[in-house]
């Protein structure tokens, strides 16, 4: 039981690192275009679709837009 | 109870996110638990150019998105890449020294209609719909891919969550494809591989659970696991391997690997602004993925993304990569050797990669009947070695290329 308790906590640790309160409006910042996950969406799936088709490893982006024969 | 009380004093719900998540081949960039207002249009171009002449991409991709009454939206995107040039096709070895064998290299060799040993073209259509409700999202989507040789028909969806706060928001996404190939008699002056027949068909599946959470007014993570399936025909019907005998050549097999895969992937990003520097900010990513083929991969990269006077933005952004070779992969098979499963391809060897690129975009706020167009020119240049691998190695230099990514993108909001 202490260990479930324990491991709940450190996974939440790990995504709350220093979580201090956000006002709604305190949050023009975040909105901000160059605060996006994503940037530029069109860039970011042919960046991914290149690295995909010249190395091994895929995922943690999500991505899952249909494969290719890319040599 | 102090342990309680300590706890409670950070509490998520007291954060809020809005972060965008545009994943699985949507390219809606609608905001988790808002619809888009706008109506959106984007055109890409990308050129792709390997070194040595090898291969080269232009790219034409054209994405539109819209609302479709209070709550939902639509997006569809179509994708055009022209594809030409050369690809290694196996590796032989001489006086010990290893060298990579490109398609169209045979005397015999015969040109296909652009003038290389590879011609291509892909064409991709693909089209999802988002609905947001209180404080979650749904989004659903899927298209198809085709090539000459090879079709590919994939769906996805994603549900996203949000906390009471809105501070933290949990991502839930599955994706699915069926692939086809249906291999060309000849490529490069070579003979196809026979183990696909007239068609073999692949199928991929890749499953993701995500948290993005705001930390402070200034600053987001997001963190996410993917665990990926394939099964099928997974290997290269258009690769090969050499067989030698110490340095005597003997025989040319196909390019036979695994007919499953099992990938596990996270990834952390972070974001953080920095408001005293005109409101520029800093994105730094760090993947680690591993699968069953025996690959390990690490990828790191950070992008500065600095506004400069009167809506110009400049993008500079450095990535590094390093993988594992594969369990089955070797240079050149040895004919002491009774695995039946191997390939030569570059992309299963140890290497790593460094890429450096900068992006400058100019965005308008002031257009008669627009509500913003933005312009974009970015260009990339990466490196791949096998002595960037890390830890270094020598073994697989031979592979070693290079390529520069140039892109040019129009977005219109109105």
């Amino acid at each position: 039981m202490i260990i479930v308790r324990f491991l709940a906590m450190l996974i939440l640790a790990l995504t709350l690192i220093a979580c201090s309160p956000v006002l709604p409006r305190q949050r023009g910042n975040l909105a901000l275009p160059q605060m996006a996950l994503t940037t530029d969406a069109l860039e970011f799936g042919l960046r991914q679709h290149t690295a995909f088709s010249k190395e091994a490893a895929s995922g943690g982006y999500g991505g899952g837009g249909g494969g290719c024969g890319c040599n | 109870m102090t342990e309680h009380k300590n706890y409670a004093r950070s509490t998520p719900v007291n954060c809020l996110t809005f972060a965008a998540l545009s994943l699985l081949g949507l390219t809606s960039t609608a905001l988790a638990g808002r619809v888009e207002e706008t109506f959106n249009t984007d055109f890409q171009y990308g050129h792709y150019s390997e070194s040595s002449e090898r291969m080269a991409v232009d790219i034409f991709d054209l994405a539109t998105s819209a609302p479709l009454g209070k709550a939902m939206t639509g997006s569809v995107s179509l994708v055009r890449d022209t594809i030409s040039g050369a690809s290694p096709v196996y590796n032989v070895r001489a006086k010990g020294d290893v060298t990579q064998v490109l398609s169209g290299a045979s005397r015999n060799a015969s040109r296909s209609d652009c003038g290389k040993s590879i011609c291509d073209q892909r064409d991709a259509l693909s089209g999802g719909l988002s609905y947001f409700f209180e404080s979650s999202s749904l989004s659903m989507g899927g298209g198809f891919s085709q090539e000459r040789d090879y079709t590919s028909r994939f769906i996805n969806s994603t549900f996203s969550i949000d906390s009471a706060k809105k501070l933290t928001t949990l991502n839930i996404g599955a994706s699915l494809a069926f692939d086809e190939i249906a291999p060309t008699e000849q490529f490069g002056g070579y003979i196809r591989n026979r183990d696909c027949g007239e068609l073999c068909s692949k199928t991929a599946q890749q499953y993701l659970v995500g948290v993005v959470q705001v930390i402070d007014k200034n600053s987001l993570l997001q963190n996410n696991l993917t665990f990926s399936y394939n099964t099928g025909y997974l290997s290269d019907p258009y690769k090969k391997v050499a067989v030698f005998d110490g340095d005597i050549f003997t025989n040319l097999i196909n390019d036979n690997r695994p007919r499953e895969k099992f990938q596990w992937a996270w990834l952390s990003q972070y974001v953080r602004h920095f408001g005293d520097l005109n409101h520029a900010a800093l994105h730094v990513d760090y993947r680690f993925s591993t699968d069953d083929w025996g690959i390990n991969s690490h990828t790191t990269e950070l992008s500065w993304h600095q506004p400069i006077a009167a809506g110009w933005l400049l993008t500079p952004r450095v990535r590094y990569y390093s993988q594992d070779q594969a369990d089955f992969y070797r240079a050149v098979a040895s004919s002491n050797s009774t695995a039946t499963v191997v390939s030569s391809d570059y992309r299963l060897a140890g290497f790593g990669a460094v890429s450096g690129g900068l992006k400058l975009s100019k965005t308008l706020n002031t257009l008669k009947h627009l509500r913003e167009a933005k312009f974009q020119v970015g260009a990339e240049f990466y490196e791949h070695s096998a002595s960037y691998q890390l830890g270094g190695n020598r073994l697989s230099d031979f592979a070693d290329f290079s390529y520069y990514l140039f892109t040019a993108s129009v977005n219109v909001k109105f």
